[in-house]
């Protein structure tokens, strides 16, 4: 097999399909990118078994064949070229030779027969909307999702289908982001899938802002999404997500509202004499005043008061600052909305009047 | 006395060795038991040995033995119950003095501790004389506990050392000397090749260090991966180990015990597990942690059983826990002998107070007054037994348990949580 291709042609594909390829090497093939080229053009493919990523071009000439190369390798080669390099790469028995202007590498081939390819059953389920409500929905509420929890079902995102509404939710069991989008066609049943922590942040980054449509494809283990030039495929994760309905708090006893930028500034401010490690704030409630104090192990202080239209009883209510900032820097709206029970009763934070994206946080006991 | 620059090492390692430490500190306290055979054993009920003096050891005990083997070959032999709270208190004043040499001090065990003092030959002299200085050091501070003592350039090769002259030896092996001191020697006193690995090389040929050596790196790698790789070059003298002076956060915290001989007793099973998950709980909640996940196993005479459950992160609880040894119970055993039980929490984090989202049963909320009862009635009780003793106040299904004295576990520290010895 032989191909020659300009370096910006194959450095956008590889770049895709880089990210998906094997860094661990469990198997040894995973760290390589498989090069298919037939009469369609270029097609490139990047797996780690859990995700799989098919990158196409077809600005390339060449005889037909397959071939695996060492994509971190290939990307770095790639990227190191000048603009506007062409790349003449043809494969020989076990090594590959890549050459461009004065520069020659010889790179080590695995054979492409071996190249493992993730096994779909049909698609039962097939959406198509925006790319960008998608993404919008997914970077509102992804940094809520676990990291190698215990309870491997936080380490994911819940896509919650129903009727017209795709709901996102994502916990590590301390704080909740829940975000919904409106469906251009409606599905006739309601659907729960758990899509992997990596899957959603490959996701996130084949998304974009232009008003082109994206398709997404599920069965009961995986989820597909196809875009023009590229097709993501994800294992979803088997388990049973908690019954996030049940914790998002139906009615507050207290709504603030509060400016958005003025809270964040305040919670910066404070936080920075938290305990370093649990970042623990105590917010003090009293009529028309909450104020916001920290301390750390070195017996440092920091305070600030902020009005709200507050009334009622006083109220002390402790909580790991970094959860709060996190959702109020998602939100986007001039105000929010923060509502508060009790001490041991969870928070709401969204835009006043919308929960489209909301959050839920829990408090600590300080 | 500063080094002058021919003699000085490029790494210098000292391995500190407290000879018989247990028995010798028996001896130390008690001018009774001077000079004559002792053995120490887990209270006064432990049937097996601990450690044992040299004067016992001249009978051919040795530690590990069960009481009644003793005693057929030295029928003089004194037991004593061990005091784990009295030896880490020596040990601690010892590391403590040790640093004065240099504050590289890798503490191993209760017993024994690595220096490096490559970078004080300026300062204190020659890696030999700071051999000295450091005995003097142990000797000041343990009122005259004997030590071995080895030098060398790396841990292995010190730790070699140490072992060769007992008690009270000092082995120096400069390191453009190792490799070929280390030729002859047995390739078992490297710490690292026990009876498998020993094997494994004595039908390839090898019995010194040198023979391990003269071995294909491929043959060890092939085997053992990266240990065999290191195992060979410490064989050479190679290692480069270095002296870890940080005691890393810990990754479980566990408890079990041996049962009386032929356990089939349910009831007294349970007390055991019971037992230990109350430990396991206390000692979390005393460290301010808390578990997501919890092992349990069961030893039989012959195989084994363990589970391991996913436990909601919160405030340690000793009932929950026992409740995950209880279903192991019901679920894998079939009545056999357990002749050991194991408690373990993993995934350990800090417990700072946050709430969880998703509490522990359906039925329990965060906010639920009952539960914060619980949090609230076992620190109290935590509370009154830091004051009066481990299980002053313990569930009453403790009553009938067994005297069960603590000991001393390998990854004990001078500091921290890993110094945690209840009473």
């Amino acid at each position: 097999m032989r191909i020659q291709i300009q370096r910006e042609d194959l450095l956008k594909p590889l770049s895709l399909v880089g990210g998906a390829a094997e860094r661990r090497q469990t198997l040894p093939i995973l760290s390589n990118v498989l090069l298919r080229m037939s009469d369609a053009g270029l097609v490139l493919t990047g797996t780690d078994l859990e995700v799989e990523v098919v990158a196409k071009t077809n600005q390339t000439k060449g005889e037909a064949g397959e071939m695996t190369l060492p994509a971190r390798k290939l990307l770095e080669i790639c990227r190191a070229l000048p603009a506007q390099a062409t790349l003449d790469i043809k494969q020989e028995k076990d090594k590959a030779t890549l050459k461009s202007g004065r520069s020659r590498f010889s790179l080590m081939t695995l054979p492409a027969g071996d190249f493992p390819s993730i096994e779909t059953a049909q698609w039962e389920q097939t959406l198509t909307l925006e790319q960008k409500p998608l993404k919008t929905l997914l970077e509102k509420t992804q940094f809520c999702m676990a990291q190698q929890d215990v309870r491997y079902y936080l380490n994911g995102m819940l896509f919650d289908l129903s009727g017209k509404q795709l709901r996102a939710v994502a916990t590590d069991g301390h704080r909740m982001a829940v975000s919904e989008t409106t469906l251009p066609t409606p599905i006739d049943s309601t659907r729960q899938l758990i899509v992997p922590r990596k899957g959603i942040q490959e996701m996130i980054r084949f998304l974009g802002d232009e008003k082109v449509e994206v398709q997404l494809q599920i069965n009961p283990n995986h989820i597909r999404l196809n875009l023009a030039d590229l097709t993501f495929t994800c294992k979803l994760i088997d388990g049973r997500y908690p019954d996030y309905t049940k914790v998002i708090p139906s009615g507050q006893r207290t709504l603030l509202r509060i400016g958005r930028e003025e809270l964040r500034g305040t919670l910066n401010r404070v936080a920075i004499l938290s305990n370093e490690k649990f970042r623990g704030v105590r917010l003090s409630l009293k009529t028309g005043s909450m104020n916001i104090v920290a301390h750390n192990p070195e017996h440092e202080e920091a305070q600030e008061e902020l009005t709200v239209d507050y009334k009622g009883e006083d109220l002390e209510i402790g909580f790991n600052a970094n959860y709060i900032m996190d959702a109020v820097s998602a939100l986007e709206s001039d105000d929010i909305e923060f509502g508060l029970s009790d001490a041991n009763s969870s928070c709401t934070l969204h835009s006043p009047g919308d929960t489209s994206h909301q959050y839920v946080v829990m408090p600590m006991r300080l | 006395m500063p080094t002058s620059p021919t003699n000085y090492w490029p790494r210098a390692i000292i391995h500190i060795d407290m000879n018989a430490f247990f028995a010798a500190v028996e001896q130390r306290d008690f001018p009774e038991l001077r000079d004559r055979p002792i053995g120490v054993t887990n209270g006064e009920a432990g049937t097996t040995l601990i450690t044992c003096s040299y004067e016992a050891r001249a009978f051919g005990v040795k530690t590990g033995m069960r009481l009644y083997e003793a005693r057929r070959l030295c029928p003089d032999i004194v037991q004593r119950p061990a005091r784990p709270r009295v030896y880490a208190a020596v040990s601690t004043r010892i590391m403590r003095a040790l640093v004065d040499l240099s504050p590289d001090i890798e503490v191993f065990s209760v017993d024994e501790a690595f220096i490096d003092v490559t970078h004080c030959q300026r300062l204190h002299g020659s890696p030999p004389h700071m051999a000295h200085m450091a005995r003097a050091l142990v000797q000041r501070a343990s009122n005259g506990l004997p030590c071995s003592i080895g030098v060398a350039g790396t841990k292995l090769s010190a730790k070699v050392a140490s072992e060769l002259k007992k008690p009270n030896g000092l082995t120096v092996v400069p390191p453009w000397e190792t490799r070929a001191w280390l030729h002859d020697l047995p390739m078992e006193k490297i710490c690292g090749i026990g009876p498998h690995i020993a094997e494994f090389l004595t039908r390839l040929g090898a019995r010194t260090c040198g023979d391990v050596a003269a071995l294909p790196l491929n043959v060890l790698v092939r085997r053992y991966g990266v240990v065999g790789k290191h195992l060979w070059l410490a064989c050479q003298g190679l290692d480069t180990d270095p002296v870890v002076t940080e005691v890393g956060s810990p990754k479980s915290v566990g408890h079990g015990k041996v049962l009386p001989p032929r356990t089939t007793a349910r009831r007294t099973i349970e007390t055991y597990l019971r037992h230990m998950s109350e430990k396991v709980a206390a000692r979390l909640r005393r460290y301010g942690l808390q578990t997501g996940r919890l092992y349990v196993g069961l030893r039989y005479t012959q195989g084994y059983a363990e589970a391991a459950f996913e436990v909601p992160y919160g405030p340690p609880d000793g009932k929950r826990f026992f409740e995950c040894a209880r279903r192991l119970l019901d679920g894998q055993w079939q009545g056999q002998a357990v002749t050991q039980v194991q408690v373990t929490a993993t995934h350990i984090k800090d417990l700072n107070g946050q709430l969880d989202l998703f509490p522990a049963d359906a039925a329990g909320s965060p906010g639920d007054s009952a539960e914060l009862r619980r949090v609230r009635r076992a620190l109290a009780i935590d509370r009154i037994n830091a004051r009066f003793g481990e299980f002053t106040l313990a569930p009453a299904e403790l009553l009938g348990r067994s005297a069960m004295p603590n000991v001393i576990a390998p990854a004990w520290r001078p500091d921290g949580m890993r110094q945690h010895i209840p009473d």
